[in-house]
């Protein structure tokens, strides 16, 4: 009992260890993607590694208080959690992580974990622009998680259960059994809240990366921020396994894992790159209207099949 | 025996000697005039005594030595006896009450006294119908000599029309006499009945109804009764208590004499005077504000109310028994009641109700105020409850659907009235006047109270057959009471010794799932008992009702019968309103509460009306409750009631307010506490539901389903918005039972689990919260949340156990909040209610806006200035915070602990198709380890965090507002916290759904619409007396042609 404990604790460290590089440096590529399409020659892809590095060996020399100190964990552990509680690749012991502990609906919660924590860590900061990003964001995330979480339901009904591993498992036997094709509207209501949770353009006021910058991420120094940097690039692989395993087959491999992903991200990404910003209420009025009836739908045709 | 007769010969004969003895002096005739009046009470209560002692059974005295029907003959049985013993009883209050009156003014005054006193006795005992009008003449002249010798303005124009309407009565009631003579050829009513086939056809009818609306008309029907009000208003109080009181109960003795003589179709037309008298008097109370008139309303609409007991009862063919139990029951209580309000009107000398502030110089007036008040609204243990409960049982029973909605509604405004008059009594602005008070006029008034207490205990207990532990609420009120002198620390370690003690008991009689509520209930208000310690001083009137509360909600799981769960339920509501009305500002929110309780009482006393008689076992009603078959109509009369009671979308406008104005600690107990009795009743509507398979409740629970997750978004919407922190949870406590309400309706093993678990959390979820708020707020010295910010630094306790409180309502893992969203989607799932899982996702979504508002604008951010040197929160407030702390980490930790139990009790109902493997439980569609959940996050928390811990051992430590942007130290603090208007975003986005208010504007508009209907009816009284008698002559007509003779 205690050896396969330490077997899984092992495989988790691994698969942790793998997915935060690739997570990096997906995000380091798209960066260069996005400065290539604005006409700029862009930063070089291990950017992201290299300012973790940095920041990791800049000193800390003022503590705002506990919770200040704690948000950045609190991130942290609501990204590892996240991502430990999907399993990552179909029929892979290495990379199921801790699956069995929890369904869809866990892993739906547990992103909350860290941005939770994280909204506390940046209140007690002080400054009253991360309260102003933490408010935004959290009205559009209400916003957003409503068709996410129409098409989760939608799913559910359409595979009658709850467990990521067995709707992969349904997806299996060729590309026409992916969620994708067999209950499309399900994908495009999940997929416009993915631009909404990834932050891209048209829904990227939250972060505000063009003028001041905003938010809990300019609030945090050194280790903090290197720690923070971490977990967007594990956090972004996270929601990008989620999504492809409930929509698009899941992957039976690593490999196919890195392809799906980065095809999803890069989709993402071209959408992101192409429309201008809404300002929060218009986010808001957006995601509430057509993705919601999509997912409204898209429940309706499951239920009745 | 005595006999009888000699009351009116003390009475005649000191009325006549009276003028000569005052020449002795004033002192002799006041001491012969009390002896008079003391013997007179002396002589029927010794009848009585005989009756119980079974040594007589009443006599019939004839008089003038011949045998009735030749002489005029009396009776006095047992109902006259009692009548005219309350009656007497009354006088000699009344003229306690009077006794400086009597001693400046004329003799006069006393001699008509006991002529009016005698003339009521009269009409009492009579059995002659031309005596009845020979009394009737002397009780007229007597009042109105009486009405006159005020000498003033108004009593002058109301004692000449108080003759006007007087005037006509008798010619009727002469004419009447003449026609019956003439068809029957007698005036002995006895006689008559015996002859009563010989009033037939219109003649017969006629001559019926001619008496009868003399006598109908002396009960002041709506809307001939304009005189009656003018004089209630312009009399003295002393003399008012007797002419609204004894008078009206004589005459109404004397319909109840002439009944059996009139054909008993015509009981319902009777039935529907008094019940319109009921209605549209109580519908003009509301509008009231001079004390005398809207007592003078009450009263009318009280004789209404008998008038439609007594007549449909008959109707009915009830036996005497529960005719004499119901129409006894409101006569007495009105009886005492009413005639007290009248005299205590005359002490505070007030002519508008809000003025009566004055009356808390006088604690102990106060007090009898609340008892009067509670008698007249038919709350417990008076008498008027059980008489309502059993006339709207038998209501019911005959399906009289129009009559139950009268009646209630028109109680429903009643209290209204009657309790904004004492909650302006209890709170309106401090008033340090002193009442004059001579110890003749409180005397009358404490006897009336003290009779009818002792009159509600004995009808509890020995008619009821209450058991000693189903009044134990009113044992431990008057138990606390009696520690009222002891500080608040004292008094709250007597409370928790009271309570322990009922909770082992409590302990010894339940099972299953009543164990779990009784758990719930008890022990969680036991806990917070702590938290009231906080407060310093004596806190009058805290404890009683504190602990007749939590007393009261732990019966309701163990009541029997549907009576002993009303019984409990009405006294939870009273001392609720008791301990919300100790808040500051109250006045309005606690009528609110109040109203929208007795709404919800009404209909679940309705709901068990047309339940079916649950099978007399000795098991209690979640046992029982169900093994017959009920209705659908039973059903969604008790939903509707319990909806109303945990503030479901639509009847949600009362929380807010109250849970706003009510003491921080009492706050606390009505959201985790007295909310859960509402779905304590919704579990007893599902093992009903349950138990009778073949009911079709599929449109029922969708109903209720969707009730429940439209409140939860809504209420989360609001409580976004909210800038005050109380209004903010308080929003937020609605939108919680909304889910609980969802997960109960789904109605699958999971659902009730989800809904059980939710309960609990709920319950320390909100503890957690509201106590620490209570806290910050005793600290700040404020609500709004724009004005708080960065207490993080001065009270981190109360700041971890809100942290605590909101990751639970969130529903994060990895605590227990989790496990019950993810049980509730399970349920909604496995039900096929998608578009409903769908729904409450996203309420639980907008629910992260409000909880961060609340920890960020009161715990982060930037401190105010005029914070800097706050305290943490009372240790008395922070321990029962982390008992509750305790037991929630014990439940994330080992959630099996609890579930499992759970699902046990629940297999009894519905059976489980849950399966466990170790720690992880199972469902249809999913699966959950919430002990491996909490491990994994431990170990990914605890690994960052030492890590931390590691590297930035060397910090330096600033303070909150030393921060810098833009290469400048920002103003001041206060302009630098986010906190007001935080989601006007939102608000652009999603506020349509809330801004329009439409529950607060559509009970504004009711209520408007009720008071101003019952403001333009009030137009019928113009003052005139020509208007007046010509309404009368008009209502003569008008139910001469509706009743028509048959």
């Amino acid at each position: 009992m205690t050896t396969q404990i330490f077997i899984k604790i092992g495989y988790a460290c691994i698969s942790i260890a793998v997915m935060v590089a690739y997570g990096l440096l997906t995000g380091g590529v798209m960066a260069r993607i996005r400065a290539r399409v604005y006409g700029r020659y862009g930063a070089p892809v291990w950017q992201p590694f290299l300012d973790i590095f940095k920041n990791l060996n800049k000193r800390t020399a003022i503590s705002h208080g506990m919770m200040f100190y704690l948000g950045p964990i609190f991130r942290f552990a609501g990204g590892l959690g996240t991502y430990l509680f999907i399993p990552a690749v179909f029929g892979s012991v290495l990379f199921a992580n801790f699956s069995g502990a929890g369904d869809i609906f866990l892993v739906m919660y547990f992103i909350f974990f860290g941005q939770l924590g994280m909204a506390l860590g940046a209140g007690e900061g002080g400054h009253p622009y991360s309260g102003i990003a933490i408010a935004r964001g959290l009205a559009q995330m209400s916003a957003f998680e409503v068709p996410f979480a129409l098409a989760v339901i939608s799913i559910v009904v359409q595979y009658d259960t709850f467990s990521i591993t067995e709707i992969v498992a349904a997806q299996q036997g060729g590309i026409l059994h992916w969620t994708m094709f067999t209950n499309p509207l399900a994908t495009i209501a999940a997929f416009i809240a993915l631009l909404g949770m990834n932050m891209q353009s048209p829904f990227d006021i939250v972060i505000a990366p063009q003028e001041i910058p905003i938010g809990p991420p300019t609030e945090f120094p050194s280790q903090f921020l290197s720690m923070l940097q971490t977990n967007r690039g594990l956090f972004l692989v996270a929601k990008l396994i989620l999504f492809m395993n409930l929509f698009y087959g899941g992957a039976t491999s690593v490999w196919i894992l890195f392809l799906k992903t980065f095809i999803i991200y890069l989709a993402n990404l071209f959408i992101g790159v192409s429309f201008p910003r809404y300002r929060i209420e218009q986010a808001i009025k957006f995601f509430l209207k057509y993705p919601t009836i999509i997912g409204i739908i898209a429940i309706i045709l499951m239920a009745m099949k | 025996m005595v006999n009888p007769l000699y009351m009116f010969i003390l009475f005649l004969a000191f009325g006549f000697l009276f003028a000569i003895l005052d020449k002795m002096g004033r002192k002799v005739t006041l001491t012969l005039f009390y002896g008079v009046l003391l013997a007179n009470f002396i002589i029927p209560l010794y009848w009585i005594w005989g009756i119980f002692s079974g040594t007589t059974s009443g006599t019939e005295i004839s008089t003038a030595g011949f045998m009735a029907p030749i002489s005029i003959n009396l009776r006095f049985g047992f109902e006259e006896i009692i009548i005219v013993l309350l009656v007497n009883f009354l006088g000699l209050l009344s003229a306690i009450y009077l006794s400086d009156k009597f001693k400046k003014s004329s003799i006069n005054g006393m001699i008509l006294f006991m002529v009016l006193l005698m003339s009521i006795d009269g009409l009492v005992m009579t059995r002659d119908i031309f005596n009845i009008f020979v009394f009737l003449e002397i009780l007229s002249i007597a009042t109105y000599s009486l009405i006159a010798i005020e000498k003033n303005r108004d009593s002058l124009s109301a004692g000449f029309k108080y003759m006007l309407a007087g005037g006509i009565a008798s010619a009727f009631i002469l004419i009447g006499i003449i026609f019956l003579y003439r068809f029957t050829g007698t005036l002995n009513l006895d006689d008559m009945i015996g002859k009563s086939h010989l009033l037939v056809g219109k003649a017969g009818f006629l001559s019926l109804y001619l008496f009868l609306f003399a006598i109908l008309l002396e009960l002041k029907p709506f809307p001939a009764n304009g005189w009656a009000l003018d004089v209630y208003q312009a009399v003295n109080e002393g003399l008012v208590a007797i002419i609204a009181v004894a008078s009206s109960a004589a005459i109404f003795f004397v319909l109840y004499k002439f009944l059996p003589l009139v054909p008993s179709e015509y009981y319902g037309y009777l039935g529907g005077v008094g019940l319109v008298t009921f209605f549209f008097s109580n519908l003009i109370g509301l509008k009231q504000k001079n004390p005398n008139r809207l007592l003078g309303y009450s009263s009318i609409a009280q004789m209404g109310l008998l008038l439609a007991t007594l007549s449909i009862l008959k109707s009915f063919g009830s036996n005497d028994l529960i005719i004499f139990q119901i129409v006894g029951g409101l006569f007495i209580n009105h009886f005492l009641a009413k005639a007290a309000l009248f005299w205590l009107v005359g002490i505070v000398k007030k002519n508008d109700i809000s003025a009566w502030t004055n009356l808390r110089t006088n604690p102990s007036l106060l007090i009898f105020l609340g008892v009067f008040i509670l008698a007249l609204s038919g709350l417990p243990p008076f008498p008027g409850f059980w008489a309502k409960w059993d006339f709207v049982m038998i209501l019911a029973s005959k399906g009289s659907y129009f009559s139950i909605i009268g009646i209630l509604l028109a109680s429903l405004f009643e209290i209204t009235y009657l309790f904004r008059w004492l909650g302006f009594a209890m709170k309106k602005t401090d008033s340090t006047e002193k009442i004059d008070l001579p110890i003749s006029k409180e005397f009358p008034i404490a006897i009336s109270a003290i009779a009818l207490l002792v009159f509600s205990v004995v009808t509890t207990y020995f008619f009821k057959e209450f058991s000693f532990i189903q009044i134990l609420p009113l044992v431990g009120l008057v138990l606390m009471y009696l520690f009222g002198y002891l500080p608040v620390k004292v008094k709250g370690f007597v409370a928790i010794v009271i309570i322990s003690t009922y909770a082992i008991k409590l302990y010894s009689l339940v099972s299953g799932l009543e164990l779990f509520f009784a758990a719930i209930l008890v022990v969680g208000s036991l806990v917070q008992i702590i938290a009231t310690m906080y407060r310093s001083g004596k806190r009058e009137g805290f404890y009683p009702f504190l602990v007749m509360m939590i007393i009261a909600i732990g019966n309701l799981v163990i009541a029997k019968t549907y009576l002993s769960f009303f019984f409990q339920w009405e006294l939870m509501t009273i001392a609720s309103y008791f301990l919300i009305m100790k808040g500051k500002e109250v006045t309005s929110a606690g009528l609110k509460y109040i109203i929208f309780s007795m709404g919800a009482a009404y209909f679940i006393m309705t709901g068990f009306a047309f339940a079916p008689v649950i099978p007399a076992i000795n098991l209690s009603l979640i046992n029982t409750i169900g093994m017959k078959h009920i209705g659908i109509l039973s059903l969604s009369l008790l939903s509707i009631g319990f909806l109303i009671k945990i503030g479901s979308l639509g009847f949600h406008v009362w929380v807010p307010d109250t849970y706003n104005k009510a003491d921080d600690d009492t706050t606390s107990y009505l959201s985790s506490i007295v909310s859960k009795a509402g779905i304590f009743g919704f579990f007893l509507l599902a093992v009903a539901i349950v138990k009778n398979a073949s009911l079709d409740t599929e449109l029922l629970l969708t109903i209720i389903g969707w009730i429940g997750v439209m409140t939860a978004i809504i209420a989360s919407i609001m409580a976004a918005f909210q800038e005050n922190v109380k209004k903010l949870i308080a929003y937020s406590s609605i939108g919680q039972l909304g889910y609980i309400i969802l997960a109960l309706s789904a109605f699958n093993h999971i659902g009730w689990l989800a809904a059980l678990n939710l309960t609990l959390n709920h319950m320390l979820f909100k503890l957690m919260i509201f106590l620490a708020i209570a806290g910050v707020i005793m600290r700040t010295k404020t609500t709004n949340m724009y004005e708080m910010g960065g207490l993080i630094k001065k009270m981190p306790w109360s700041y971890i156990s809100v942290l605590m409180g909101i990751i639970g309502l969130s529903g994060v893992p990895p605590l227990a909040g989790f496990g019950t969203k993810w049980m509730l989607y399970n349920a909604l799932i496995e039900r096929g209610w998608y578009l409903q899982a769908g729904a409450a996702l996203f309420a639980s979504g907008i629910a992260f806006l409000y909880l961060f508002r609340l920890i960020y604008t009161v715990f982060l951010g930037q401190a105010k200035p005029e914070h800097k040197d706050i305290k943490a929160a009372p240790l008395w407030l922070l321990i029962p915070q982390y008992i509750a702390i305790a037991v929630v980490m014990l439940i994330s930790m080992k959630p099996i602990l609890l579930l499992k139990p759970l699902s046990e009790m629940i297999s009894v109902y519905i059976p489980t198709n849950l399966g466990w493997v170790g720690d992880k439980l199972i469902t249809v569609n999913g699966y959950w380890n919430g002990s491996q959940v909490m491990n994994v996050t431990m170990i990914i928390f605890g690994i960052p965090f030492l890590w931390m811990l590691f590297i930035t051992r060397k910090v330096q430590k600033v303070k909150q507002f030393n921060i810098v942007f833009a290469a400048e130290r920002p103003d001041r603090p206060e302009t630098t916290h986010f906190a007001h208007n935080m989601y006007a975003h939102y608000n652009k986005a999603m506020g349509f759904l809330v801004t329009p208010k439409l529950a607060i504007k559509f009970w504004d508009r009711v209520s408007e619409w009720i008071s101003s209907s019952g403001a333009t009816l009030r137009n019928f009284y113009s003052g005139n007396g020509q208007t007046y008698l010509l309404q009368i002559i008009l209502y003569f007509i008008i139910l001469y042609s509706i009743m028509g003779g048959k």
